[in-house]
């Protein structure tokens, strides 16, 4: 093939063996729509598509929700009383959570410049950590951003950033969901994953033949 | 405190004037005040006119120690300093001390005040500020700061000596003076660490072994080679009459024959002793090398090998194998069973020559060709070669195995550095040589000197440092070999000649109790043969 139109129409005839389930699907949209607490959507999609669901289910994805909300506001306080009421002794058996969690509260509380609060906060609750050599470094981190007049500028202002935030939170939901013996991964996820390791170990083999690398922006883009 | 004058700051003493009297003035001030003798050093400061310290610096040092941190950085501003980044490693030292006295005292909310307003912007790195907040965290409950004193002699390190005169910098220019002397001193030889500082340090020449002590006969023909044992407690001696001899030198410095090897049935041309002086190697010409056992003098056993001849001998440090050049120019290893080990051909040796191991097992050294010596390292497998120019006769190895003294024909001995880059670093010259093998060898306290035999039947002995010589010894009445220095006792020398005796040298105040000794011991007859060194 020296040159194709679409990339995600690459061996067309061999997509023609394969059937696709309705439901399998819908179940791949929803499930995806369950994780990420989209929970009108879920609402309307199930309508629209005639699934049922259960009322936990919603009531699972609200609970969660709010967990979110608060983590990624810098309430970390309440999320971690919002958690430990929805998944009573999660966050004992998941020691580096709780500690990304109680340092999301530390953050919060340099960023308003409350640094007294901060330094006893980490002294009372973060310190206990420290008795485990790998939570050491991550405290040193945390506390030279109390020396910063201005923490942003510092070189751990990473910490600080939105994204570190929903790393955490993307971390929890995993922890929860898992305790509840549901995927910690959606199907969705794995399945976008599985295609680009596939994409581009054929790409490898065909690189000889002048096919550029994979890239899966350009593939979903067609 | 007085104010000099612009003259008086100039003023210098001593006669060849280079020395500021304001300066020689706040030293010994200084020393003073470290001796404890706080009272004669202010007084000192008071009649002299001369401050030890300008007034700003004065108050600093009390600043420091009365922990007025803040004063303290400000009048650092205003001592005079040039140089900003002291003045910045000076207030972030001042600083970090306040940061930790804070936290030792409990008071954490203000030691962080400190840390974010004050020590942030001073220090050198990101990682530097990382570590001090760390420290707001603590896990242990050692105290972090240092003590006061401590850390104003930081600062005094740190500042330059023209604001504050540094600590023991008196002490320091003494020493100086005296390592100097030391070094000049080319008849140095003393175990005695004394120097007193009422004058120069300079030895006399009876420091250096000269006159004869004693005449051992016990050989029969030429006497070719000599070594004392490590422990100075034994001396080897080979001859052309294919003996060798142990002798055993007594606790007052009396050597008297203990063993008389026999066995080769050739000249025996060299010995060696191992590490732990347990047992000797001798070495027959082109013939054997024999092991015998320094106490019991049995033979242990006798390496050889079927057709070529073994030409000289050395140990391995371990004390678990033994090297021997090879007349067909190989040298060869074996364990002490007799065994061949190892075998390293190509030209390698000489016929009679000289073999030396390194204390660390890995060099071995030879004469490989007229003129050049072969330092062979076995476990790089590497080679390096001293090329003269001149025929090499003999050479030997230092006891720190950094230098190798080379005989050659010249007759001239060079002196070459093997540590690192090969270099020649002296030459030594003045003995006469013009038939024979003549060895040298090093000697006396630390080394410092060569000594050698020469064919006027004399003993030579240079400074080593110097080149320059310093002793002629006569007595003998052949061509001196071999000398060997006594490695433990600077003070005794040993020669070996054609003459067939072996004579010990020593001081001459040495003598006059020798002298007393003989008498005592020609009493008791028995003892007199033996000191005298007949069997």
């Amino acid at each position: 093939m020296t040159s194709s139109p679409s990339a995600m129409d690459v061996d067309p005839p061999n997509y023609d063996h394969v059937t696709i389930n309705d439901s399998d699907v819908h179940s791949i949209v929803l499930s995806y729509l369950v994780h990420n607490c989209y929970r009108e959507t879920v609402e309307s999609f199930a309508a629209s598509t005639g699934m049922n669901q259960p009322a936990d289910y919603l009531d699972g994805i609200e609970k969660r929700k709010k967990i979110f909300e608060c983590a990624l506001e810098g309430n970390a306080l309440k999320a971690i009383d919002l958690t430990e009421q929805l998944a009573p002794d999660l966050l004992e058996s998941n020691k580096d959570l709780h500690f990304d969690l109680l340092s999301l509260h530390f953050v919060e509380l340099v960023c308003s410049r409350k640094c007294n609060e901060a330094l006893e906060f980490a002294q009372t609750k973060l310190t206990p950590f420290g008795k485990m050599q790998k939570y050491v470094e991550k405290l040193e981190d945390f506390m030279a951003l109390l020396a910063y007049e201005e923490p942003e500028k510092s070189p751990m202002f990473h910490l600080l950033s939105l994204e570190h935030r929903q790393q955490v939170v993307d971390s929890l939901n995993q922890a929860i969901l898992a305790q509840a013996k549901l995927p910690s991964h959606t199907p969705m996820e794995r399945l976008i994953q599985q295609t680009a390791v596939v994409r581009q170990l054929l790409n490898q083999d065909h690189a000889k033949d002048g096919h550029p690398p994979f890239a899966l922006k350009d593939f979903l883009n067609g | 405190m007085a104010r000099l004058l612009q003259s008086e700051e100039d003023e210098v003493i001593g006669s060849k004037g280079v020395i500021k009297k304001v300066e020689f003035v706040q030293i010994i001030a200084k020393a003073l005040y470290s001796l404890g003798y706080k009272k004669s050093g202010a007084h000192l400061e008071e009649e002299s006119g001369i401050p030890l310290h300008s007034s700003a610096v004065n108050m600093f040092m009390h600043q420091i120690l009365d922990g007025n941190w803040g004063e303290s950085v400000a009048t650092l501003h205003s001592i005079g300093l040039k140089d900003e980044s002291t003045v910045k490693s000076a207030s972030f030292l001042i600083l970090e001390q306040k940061f930790f006295e804070l936290l030792d005292g409990g008071k954490v909310m203000d030691a962080l005040k400190t840390l974010r307003t004050e020590i942030a912007h001073l220090c050198a790195s990101s990682n530097q500020l990382r570590e001090l907040s760390s420290n707001l965290v603590s896990f242990s409950h050692d105290l972090r700061a240092k003590s006061r004193p401590k850390l104003l002699q930081e600062l005094q390190e740190l500042l330059p000596p023209t604001i504050m005169v540094p600590e023991r910098r008196l002490e320091q220019l003494v020493e100086q003076a005296l390592t100097l002397q030391r070094d000049a001193c080319v008849f140095h030889n003393s175990l005695d660490r004394e120097i007193s500082l009422y004058t120069d340090h300079q030895c006399g020449r009876d420091q250096i072994p000269s006159r004869t002590l004693q005449i051992l006969e016990a050989h029969s023909d030429e006497v070719w080679f000599l070594n004392f044992s490590h422990n100075g407690k034994y001396l080897a001696s080979s001859s052309n009459d294919q003996s060798a001899i142990i002798w055993e030198v007594g606790t007052n410095g009396e050597v008297s024959l203990k063993h008389k090897l026999s066995g080769h049935h050739k000249p025996v041309s060299s010995v060696s002793w191992s590490s732990d002086d347990g047992k000797l190697l001798t070495c027959g010409v082109e013939e054997s090398v024999r092991c015998w056992d320094v106490s019991s003098g049995e033979c242990l056993h006798v390496y050889e090998k079927s057709g070529p001849g073994l030409v000289s001998c050395g140990w391995s440090p371990d004390g678990k194998s033994i090297f021997s050049g090879v007349n067909d120019r190989s040298i060869c290893m074996w364990d002490l069973d007799g065994k061949e080990v190892e075998n390293w051909k190509g030209q390698r040796t000489l016929r009679i020559s000289d073999l030396e191991i390194t204390r660390d097992g890995k060099q071995i050294m030879s004469i490989f060709k007229e003129t050049a010596i072969l330092l062979f390292d076995r476990e790089a497998k590497s080679e390096r070669v001293i090329e003269e120019d001149q025929t090499i006769t003999s050479f030997s190895l230092s006891r720190d195995n950094r230098y190798l003294l080379v005989n050659l024909v010249g007759p001239e001995i060079h002196l070459w550095n093997i540590d690192g880059d090969i270099n020649l670093v002296a030459k030594y010259k003045g003995h006469k040589r013009t038939r024979f093998v003549i060895k040298s060898c090093f000697g006396g306290s630390e080394q410092a000197f060569v000594a050698s035999g020469s064919e006027d039947s004399q003993v030579y002995i240079w400074h080593r440092g110097s080149e320059e010589l310093i002793g002629k010894l006569s007595g003998h009445s052949g061509s001196v070999n071999c000398v060997s220095w006594n490695p433990v006792n600077p003070h005794m020398l040993a020669s070996a000649s054609d003459d067939g005796t072996i004579r010990i040298w020593g001081l001459n105040s040495h003598l006059q109790q020798h002298k007393k000794l003989q008498q005592v011991h020609s009493n008791g007859g028995s003892m007199a043969a033996a000191y005298n060194g007949r069997t």
